[in-house]
């Protein structure tokens, strides 16, 4: 079966690298990308928000990355926004033949460069981050791994077809 | 209060009008430049509040600009906004790496660049 991949409101062809046993994939802000195959699909973040979701039966994997917490209730609504990109992927999961009693999260990013902000509740990457935890929460799927929050960009790698994901800060 | 000054960066006119136009409703003070080495000059000079700075540039490209911003006591700490195509993303490592704050995608939407400069501002 072809991977499925759902990418932003300006959705342009996708690239995918071979390497070794799994494809490469490159996924840009406000895209997400779901697939049973075995893909290393990598994204960077800084405020952004990543949910990883992975069916351990299936190893159907999906990751999104969005940039900013909730729409703002008009025409703009896109997977840029987390209530949204997080719903859409556990739905892309579930389309695929993920199972959402069996879905397991990992969640990544949300950084705050700034020292001077870093202690406010209320910045980006808090916010991003509090979105994703209200919707997996919302339809109980637990978040089993995080790395969140700090103040450096990271690089993240997350393998579709056993779960795991790597980070590097930047 | 005096406004807060944020630094576009940009060689494309386009963009400039673009993120002017953008971040003009809110009252800050906007000082243009055109490549990355008068970017780090007007950096040093007005000591902005943000800047959002391309990648790609003549004379000096977005990353070793901020290299430099970084290196200055008096800019050291101002945030800075990498402003990048799509096909330019992947090389956003480095872009942390040289010390930018975080990263936007063009086309630039209005209300992600408001959302991401008014968080930096502590707004």
């Amino acid at each position: 079966m072809t991977p499925l991949t759902k990418q932003n409101l300006n959705g342009d062809s996708a690239t995918v690298h071979i390497i070794g046993d799994r494809s490469k994939y490159y996924l840009h802000p406000g895209q997400l990308f779901v697939s049973h195959e075995s893909y290393a699909v990598t994204t960077i973040l800084g405020s952004c928000v990543s949910v990883c979701l992975w069916d351990p039966f299936t190893k159907i994997g999906g990751i999104n990355h969005f940039l900013l917490p909730m729409d703002v209730g008009d025409d703009q609504a896109s997977l840029r926004f987390g209530n949204l990109a997080v719903r859409e992927l556990i739905e892309e999961v579930l389309a695929v033949g993920g199972e959402q009693a069996r879905l397991r999260a990992k969640l990544f990013g949300g950084a705050c460069v700034l020292e001077a902000f870093r202690s406010r509740e209320n910045h980006l990457g808090t916010k991003n981050v509090k979105i994703a935890r209200e919707v997996l929460d919302a339809v109980d799927i637990p978040i089993i791994g995080e790395d969140v929050g700090g103040n450096r960009g990271r690089k993240l790698i997350f393998h579709t077809d056993d779960g795991s994901a790597w980070v590097k800060q930047l | 209060m005096a406004a807060r000054k944020i630094l576009l960066v940009d060689d494309s006119e386009t963009v400039l009008q673009t993120e002017q136009m953008i971040l003009e409703k809110s009252s800050y003070e906007l000082i243009m430049a055109r490549d990355g080495e008068e970017g780090v000059a007007k950096a040093l000079e007005i000591k902005p509040d943000l800047i959002l700075m391309d990648v790609v540039m003549p004379k000096m490209n977005g990353f070793e600009a901020v290299r430099h911003i970084r290196e200055n006591e008096q800019t050291r700490a101002v945030p800075i906004v990498m402003v990048t195509s799509k096909a330019e993303a992947e090389s956003m490592e480095t872009g942390y790496e040289s010390g930018c704050s975080d990263y936007i995608i063009k086309p630039i939407d209005g209300v992600e660049l408001i959302v991401k400069v008014k968080s930096l501002l502590g707004e």
